[in-house]
């Protein structure tokens, strides 16, 4: 079994690789997700080639209303950086403002999220309304599952911050920063593959 | 030994990010074909996700070892859509 050692800061890092255990724990995870979120992506680029009446239908979807939310991800994103360049910096003030700005702005995704889909609903464009709305429905809600689970484990992050229990764990912040940034990448193709004209 | 790491300027970046948004809502209205409109409406998406990977998720400080990580499903996916692909385009 390959020997760990434990650096300055805490990280435990593995000697084989160099590369901390969390970090590469994480990378693993990230890596499931990629064939995740790639097959189903790859699945709706083929059905929606190998079919017509797709465009008909996207043209339904709100685009400033999805345009708004990839603004409101891009800016989760740089928050969420900015708060793992605060923590690097040794600035808890700094940690705990931007983890609370992501947080925000990963419920402000999802609540107008929440308000499309009502609206889509109300308009008759229900999950079994056609292969189109199966595909956005189960596309989108898999994301928005994953931003509501990056939102609680920034929450965590922000009150362990706000009760001085990040100390020494700084890193953490990094490595829940992976993730929601990840997401984001996965939005940054959804909005296009869902939205915009093609 | 890992590469030292600097701060991007990750405000740049952001600014980068959401230009190319724009740019992307922009070219889905111009009256241009179709076929240009998603090319470039999917080049300014891959460039986005390498502009976040990249200064966000700090890929390009990281060691061989994470890129093959992030690469080798893509890889994975990549293949499963070519096998795939024949059965939709020639039905």
């Amino acid at each position: 079994m390959a020997e760990a050692h434990v650096m300055a800061v805490g990280v435990e890092t593995r000697s084989v690789t160099g590369i901390p255990t969390g970090k590469l724990g994480v990378w693993w995870f990230l890596a499931s997700e990629i064939v995740l979120f790639g097959g189903l992506i790859g699945v709706y680029i083929m059905s929606r080639l190998g079919g017509a009446g797709w465009s008909e239908m996207a043209a339904h979807l709100s685009v400033p209303i999805g345009t708004l939310n990839t603004f409101v991800l891009l800016t989760s994103s740089l928050t969420m950086v900015l708060a793992f360049a605060a923590a690097e910096k040794g600035n808890p003030k700094g940690v705990r403002t931007w983890l609370l700005l992501t947080v925000l702005l990963g419920l402000a995704f999802l609540i107008i999220k929440g308000f499309e889909w009502s609206s889509e609903i109300g308009a008759g464009f229900t999950p079994t309304a056609g292969a189109f709305w199966s595909f956005y429905y189960t596309m989108t809600g898999l994301h928005a599952l994953h931003v509501l689970g990056g939102v609680v484990v920034n929450f965590i992050l922000f009150l362990a911050a706000l009760l001085g229990l990040l100390r020494g764990s700084e890193h953490r912040v990094e490595l829940a920063g992976l993730y929601w940034h990840f997401v984001d990448i996965v939005w940054i193709f959804l909005f296009p593959l869902l939205y915009l004209s093609w | 030994m890992a590469r030292e790491r600097v701060h991007p300027n990750y405000v740049a970046v952001w600014l980068w990010l959401v230009g190319l948004l724009i740019a992307s809502v922009v070219i889905s209205y111009l009256p241009i074909s179709r076929g240009v409109a998603v090319f470039l409406i999917f080049v300014a998406a891959f460039v986005k996700a390498v502009l976040v990977a990249l200064n966000y998720m700090h890929l390009r400080f990281e060691r061989p070892l994470i890129y093959a990580m992030a690469v080798i499903p893509l890889a994975i996916f990549f293949v499963l859509w070519i096998v795939l692909y024949p059965d939709i385009a020639l039905r």
